[in-house]
């Protein structure tokens, strides 16, 4: 038994036991989590749940009142920040404001590597990466907020860290440098190979670059695992009500075309999303959101992919908002509108009622 | 006509506008009339006399000396006040505050009387320190009453650079002390600069505690401001009111270098 857990342990790449903080405002209570190394988790929860502190405390600059760090094995618990390894990226970016973009990047290196041209040919590669190349010379108060984001990028992945933890790294920015930003830092973690811990409050976020999960409370960590397992199996009350997802479904890529994958959730019930997924017949969980699914009693005729006619089952008035459930030959599915819809709509239990959602609504996760 | 109602100031606005004009008015008034009194004649004799020559030469090099010492006991204070938590925190901060708000001559009593009598004046005579009626003891005048200002201005100066530029540094592996020399400092330059000006202002200009520490000895410890004094009490108007300049001029100085670089310095920290 013993054995077991050793290995098991040893072959985690980064372990948190039972480590907690207090920081009077901000605290952690007993977090645990495990990593795999070149894992990329997304920690999800509300503003204020210690988020943060979790990650600033893993990368030494608070130091735990009981609990264990271990990196690749080793105990970094009382380790000081700069034997770690571990890169940090906030939302503010933190560019120092008296260098320029290419000092900014060669920072770190500068500590490490005293050759002037290996660093400045390392500074231009990653710069190239996160297409940075042409603000080498710029002052970083003359950059947008995309622009100095992927300076820190840059600033964090040059020194091939063992961890990248990243605090809210997009929330100050547009949909469209979001969206932008995260392709360029897909690639570029999966180039320099590295492990990641990103805090966010995006849901895409864990959609678009999480393989693990963490969903926090009031400096606890209420559930982690893989994306498909936290969705679709919530342990707790409060994950189901945070994540909000309640329709969630098994299917399989049957086909698809110019950037939209149709899956079969049921027999004969086909969705279709904006994922993209390569290989046909693979299995996958599929997520809407209720929000997302629009009610009508007609069908209309629109860009929308997702169009389905069912009978209302349901109708449960819950605080300020409305539940509908739908029945779509077998399928159960749920949806969110106001008092003041269903009144108007008429919605009522035994009703036939059309479905709409975008294809971009509808999230494909792996279930491999 | 609403327009016009709008532009009009009100009753409040007119007054408060007015008594700011006429006291700063008033103020240059006082200040401008130093310069008036004496003759040009009587200005350039006093300036080159030997008790003038000698005090500005004195408040000069004192100040720096003890400007430079502050700041290098400050810069630590300030930065363990902002950054630290430690027990008894908020005693030293009130413990540092509390010769801006008690007159300076009640310092300058307090520090002759440690230096003076007791056991630690006894101790540094041994030792072949002399700070009463001497230079050193200027020095040590100079640098109590201008300590708490350049703590003041350094403290905010430093809870001014957000802490996370420290972590990133770290982070990326530098250790405590290169961190403080890459980053904080500099990131605090406006703020180190305009901490030195008023230190070094400070300094030039402490009346009380330096008469008292260093005995305002003739050719000794005289400086400007002393200078000022003895020269009005023995009627010599001239060497006071060109004490007086000097010492207005210096002030000018600084407070145009404080507006012109270190303010400018400070933004987008």
């Amino acid at each position: 038994m013993l054995i077991r857990i050793w290995r098991e342990f040893e072959a985690m790449f980064l372990e948190v036991n039972n480590l907690s903080v207090d920081l009077g405002q901000f605290h952690l209570i007993d977090v645990n989590l495990g990593l795999e190394k070149e894992d990329y988790m997304v920690i999800i929860g509300p503003t204020g749940s210690g988020k943060s502190v979790l990650l600033e405390t893993i990368a030494g600059f608070y130091r735990p009142q009981s609990g264990r760090i271990f990196l690749e094995g080793k105990d970094i618990t009382h380790l000081t920040p700069e034997k770690r390894g571990i890169s940090i990226i906030y939302q503010d970016y933190v560019l120092f404001p008296h260098m320029n973009v290419f000092e900014n990047i060669a920072y770190g290196l500068k500590k490490r590597i005293e050759d002037k041209e290996v660093i400045e040919s390392s500074v231009v590669d990653a710069a190239k990466r996160l297409k940075i190349d042409h603000l080498l010379d710029r002052n970083p108060e003359t950059l947008s907020g995309g622009e100095k984001q992927r300076t820190a990028i840059a600033r964090s992945l040059i020194v091939e860290p063992n961890l990248l933890l990243m605090d809210e790294p997009f929330s100050a920015l547009d949909v469209n440098t979001h969206t932008y930003l995260t392709d360029l830092l897909k690639k570029a973690v999966s180039d320099y190979q590295t492990t990641c811990i990103h805090v966010s409050h995006n849901f895409n976020d864990v959609w678009s670059l999480a393989e693990q999960v963490a969903v926090m409370r009031d400096g606890e960590i209420l559930q982690q695992g893989v994306v498909a397992d936290v969705f679709s199996k919530p342990r707790h009350d409060f994950v189901a009500d945070f994540v909000g997802v309640r329709n969630i479904f098994q299917g399989e890529v049957v086909g698809g075309s110019k950037g939209i994958t149709d899956v079969e959730i049921d027999k004969n019930l086909i969705l279709h999303s904006s994922d993209t997924y390569n290989t046909d017949f693979k299995e996958v969980i599929v997520v809407i959101r209720p929000e997302n699914i629009i009610f009508s009693n007609q069908p209309f005729v629109s860009s929308i992919r997702n169009q389905l006619k069912g009978i209302v089952t349901e109708v449960v008035l819950i605080g300020p908002t409305v539940w509908v459930e739908v029945d779509v030959h077998g399928t159960s599915f749920k949806g969110i509108i106001t008092p003041s819809s269903l009144d108007m709509l008429g919605i009522k239990k035994g009703n036939e009622i059309y479905l709409s959602f975008k294809s971009v609504n509808v999230k494909l996760i792996d279930n491999d | 006509m609403n327009y016009k109602i709008d532009k009009m100031r009100s009753k409040l606005e007119l007054s408060f506008i007015s008594i700011a004009f006429i006291f700063t008015c008033i103020l240059f008034i006082i200040i401008g009339s130093i310069f008036l009194i004496p003759s040009f004649e009587g200005f350039i004799n006093a300036l080159f006399s030997d008790e003038i020559q000698f005090a500005l030469r004195l408040t000069l090099s004192t100040s720096i000396i003890a400007a430079s010492c502050v700041m290098l006991v400050a810069i630590p204070t300030a930065y363990s006040l902002a950054r630290y938590e430690f027990p008894l925190k908020s005693v030293v901060k009130s413990i540092i505050d509390l010769p801006m708000a008690f007159p300076e001559i009640v310092l300058g009593i307090a520090i002759l009387m440690m230096f003076g009598n007791q056991f630690l004046g006894n101790v540094l005579q041994n030792l072949g320190i002399d700070i009463v009626f001497t230079t050193a003891g200027v020095i040590v005048a100079q640098f109590f009453v201008a300590f708490p200002y350049s703590v003041r201005i350094l403290y905010s100066t430093f809870n001014y650079v957000n802490p996370r530029y420290e972590f990133v540094s770290r982070s990326l592996g530098y250790g405590e002390f290169e961190t403080l020399k890459n980053i904080t400092l500099p990131l605090a330059r406006g703020g180190i600069f305009a901490s030195s000006v008023v230190t070094i202002a400070r300094c030039i200009g402490t009346f009380g505690a330096v008469l008292l520490v260093g005995g305002g000895t003739y050719l000794k410890t005289e400086t400007l401001s002393i200078a000022i004094y003895y020269n009005l009490s023995l009627g010599n108007i001239d060497n006071a009111i060109t004490a007086a300049i000097i010492l207005v001029v210096i002030s000018f100085i600084a407070i145009f270098v404080l507006e012109k670089y270190a303010y400018k310095d400070m933004e987008g920290v």
